[in-house]
């Protein structure tokens, strides 16, 4: 399996990397619009890598951690420009690039060597209940870092002393609404992602199922979640709030996450 | 390169000094031709704001421009030169330049990174031009100039914080609600700050706009300034709950508006976001709305606190600038050098003389038997044939050098003969 395109790919992000860098450094950037050209250009390759990979295996390309990590930095790839194309925000590529440039990386750098699959992954609904838990989870750091950069303006804005975030950071009512439409767009992801896995968990472990530490943690982080989509939708909260229960929210899927080291079932490879 | 800038302006002298040497557009033609028929003067150009009165001469290589142009000034404007001389400064050479482009790029503006300026500049040089004053080295530095201007209006942000008080309003009403279309504003009280406020944020998309007032006449003066609607007073709790922007500015001895009435306000606003203004002294809006989500209350004070920043900001934007035009003055002086007519002049005598002496010294091999005289009428004729082919050709470069584009000949005449620099 050739990791050819992946490393096309990665030039082209690393452009990204460049500008979130040179932001950060020098709290501006000249090369957005160079940047955002190769994301574009390399999310194309991206899909090339990935449509190559499917293709040659014949299956969905999310059979072990580096695949499922290219994946990812694929799906955010993809968030991020649709944001930008809806609101322009381009600040979110300071957050966004590094971390599509990072995943990529850890994709190109382990796939060769990349283990067998587990015989679980062969099953049919498994790779779908891996994809669309994937593309929830890309919303939702969407919505994350929305919800950071909220928080960032919105301080800034109380306390009356603007200091550099105020000029570069988009208005309140723009991120509130990604954040809102990120959530809006996951949550209903995650959702179909953990009836596929618990029809899959329940069809092939039997009774011990939900006894696995990421089947709960996963339970727990869809109802805060639930509580979260609930909160705005329902009872129309907004801002400062649903920002904060936004970075709660990510703060147990990385919980969840780090427990596919403790569960059994959810360790791409045998162990 | 011999470029000169002779001129005053608002840092260095007072308004009664600036008005007496100011231009008028009108007088700008005939002022432009007696510039270049100053003796050593090539090519001029006046620029004159309610800041700054500038001459900017290119002269004859030798030629002492600073006297001479503030002896021109004085002379067009009647004065005495010992009237204003000493406010005068003066830059040369690279520093003219980089003098030029600082004005245009609006570093050397009274608000660092205003708009106006390069507007201004463009209509000066356009004057210039027409007036015949400038084409040539002058208006190949002054197009330049003003793309480098552009460029830093582009790439830095220079002109974007909002530096007065009203528009830092509508700058952090841009900041809490991204766009200001549909929004609805709300004006308790009728101050001159708050029109002025009300006025910005309608050019900026905001619509419905509520006066609410106790003195009717003014209200209504000002309600129809702003195709505003009149409630009253007492009718405000049934309509503030539409406001997205509150701008308080009554002489109330009170607060008008409370923390918890607010909140009420949220909750019936489902709470979307709300913006108040408060340039009213004593204050109408308690403070502690500022503690409640989605509400952002400024007063008077913050909002200079902000002015205040944002000028900071142009200035450190301005540092930018000043590199970006450090870097684009060598560029531009390089350029220069090779655009230059006398070394063009001589680098093209230069090659059509070595390609006579070249075929010379073929023919000379061939005609082995001429006597040294007859060698040396025949090399004598060559060189006249090609001084005589050159003249017309140099004496009409000379002309068309100082007409518009008159640098671009010059350019085109390098190519051509594939002249190296």
């Amino acid at each position: 399996m050739s990791t050819f395109w992946l490393w096309v790919t990665l030039a082209f992000y690393s452009m990204g990397l460049a500008h979130a860098v040179v932001t950060v450094v020098r709290r501006q950037s000249a090369i957005f619009r160079v940047s955002l050209a190769a994301l574009g250009l390399g999310f194309l390759f991206h899909f090339v890598s990935l449509a190559e990979l499917g293709l040659t295996e014949n299956r969905f390309p999310v059979g072990n951690v580096a695949e499922a990590s290219s994946f990812f930095a694929f799906l955010i790839a993809l968030g991020f420009l649709l944001a930008y194309w809806r609101y322009r925000v381009s600040s979110l590529s300071v957050f966004a690039f590094p971390l599509v440039f990072i995943m990529t990386l850890a994709a190109a750098m382990t796939r060769p060597a990349g283990p067998p699959l587990t015989p679980l992954l062969e099953q049919r609904w498994v790779p779908l209940h891996i994809s669309l838990s994937l593309s929830g989870y890309a919303a939702l750091i969407l919505s994350f870092l929305a919800g950071v950069m909220y928080l960032i303006q919105e301080r800034e804005l109380k306390h009356k002393q603007p200091r550099a975030f105020y000029y570069r950071l988009p208005p309140l009512d723009t991120t509130d609404r990604l954040g809102q439409l990120a959530l809006l767009v996951g949550f209903p992801l995650i959702t179909l992602g953990l009836i596929l896995g618990m029809i899959n968990a329940s069809a092939s472990w039997g009774d011990g199922w939900l006894g696995d530490p990421k089947v709960m943690l996963s339970f727990v982080l869809w109802v805060i979640y639930l509580l979260l989509v609930y909160s705005r939708v329902g009872v129309g909260w907004r801002g400062r709030k649903a920002a904060v229960f936004t970075i709660l929210g990510m703060a147990a899927v990385v919980l969840s996450w780090s427990a596919n080291y403790l569960s059994s079932h959810h360790a791409f490879f045998p162990r | 390169m011999p470029l000169t800038v002779v001129g005053l302006n608002h840092q260095t002298a007072p308004v009664e000094v600036r008005e007496r040497l100011n231009f008028s557009p009108a007088e700008l033609p005939g002022a432009l031709q007696n510039l270049v028929a100053q003796p050593g003067v090539i090519e001029g150009l006046i620029f004159s704001t309610c800041n700054r009165v500038e001459v900017v001469a290119r002269g004859e290589e030798g030629a002492n421009l600073p006297p001479l142009l503030a002896d021109f000034l004085a002379a067009q404007r009647g004065l005495d030169r010992s009237d204003f001389e000493r406010f005068l400064y003066v830059h040369r050479g690279r520093e003219a330049v980089r003098h030029l482009m600082r004005v245009a790029a609006s570093l050397d503006s009274m608000v660092v990174g205003e708009a106006q300026v390069l507007g201004q500049v463009k209509e000066a040089f356009a004057a210039a031009r027409t007036a015949g004053a400038a084409g040539g080295v002058l208006e190949f530095v002054l197009n330049r100039v003003l793309a480098v201007a552009k460029r830093i209006r582009t790439e830095t942000g220079i002109g974007t914080a909002a530096v007065s008080v009203s528009s830092v309003a509508v700058e952090l009403a841009r900041k809490i609600f991204g766009s200001l279309e549909n929004r609805t504003v709300f004006l308790l009280g009728s101050g001159e700050m708050s029109e002025l406020t009300a006025r910005h944020l309608r050019e900026n998309g905001a619509r419905a706009v509520f006066v609410a007032h106790r003195s009717h006449e003014r209200a209504q003066q000002l309600a129809r300034a702003l195709d505003a609607r009149l409630i009253r007073f007492d009718e405000l709790a049934d309509h503030i709950a539409a406001a997205d922007i509150v701008i308080a500015s009554t002489t109330a001895p009170h607060y008008i508006l409370h923390q918890d009435q607010v909140a009420n306000l949220l909750a019936q606003r489902k709470n979307r976001p709300m913006f108040f203004i408060d340039i009213s002294v004593p204050r109408n809006l308690d403070p502690a709305i500022n503690d409640l989500d989605n509400v952002f209350l400024y007063d008077i004070d913050d909002l200079q606190h902000v002015v205040d920043a944002n000028l900071r900001q142009r200035q450190r934007e301005a540092h930018r600038a000043e590199e970006i035009i450090e870097r684009e003055t060598d560029v531009l002086l390089s350029r220069l050098k090779t655009l230059e007519l006398g070394p063009t002049i001589a680098a093209l005598q230069e090659k059509l003389h070595s390609i006579r002496a070249s075929e010379w010294e073929k023919t000379r091999h061939r005609l082995r038997d001429l006597t040294p005289e007859q060698a040396q009428i025949i090399e004598e004729m060559s060189r006249a044939t090609v001084n005589k082919i050159l003249h017309l050709p140099i004496s009409q470069l000379k002309e068309l050098a100082r007409q518009p584009d008159g640098l671009k000949l010059i350019e085109f005449l390098r190519r051509t003969f594939q002249l190296k620099d």
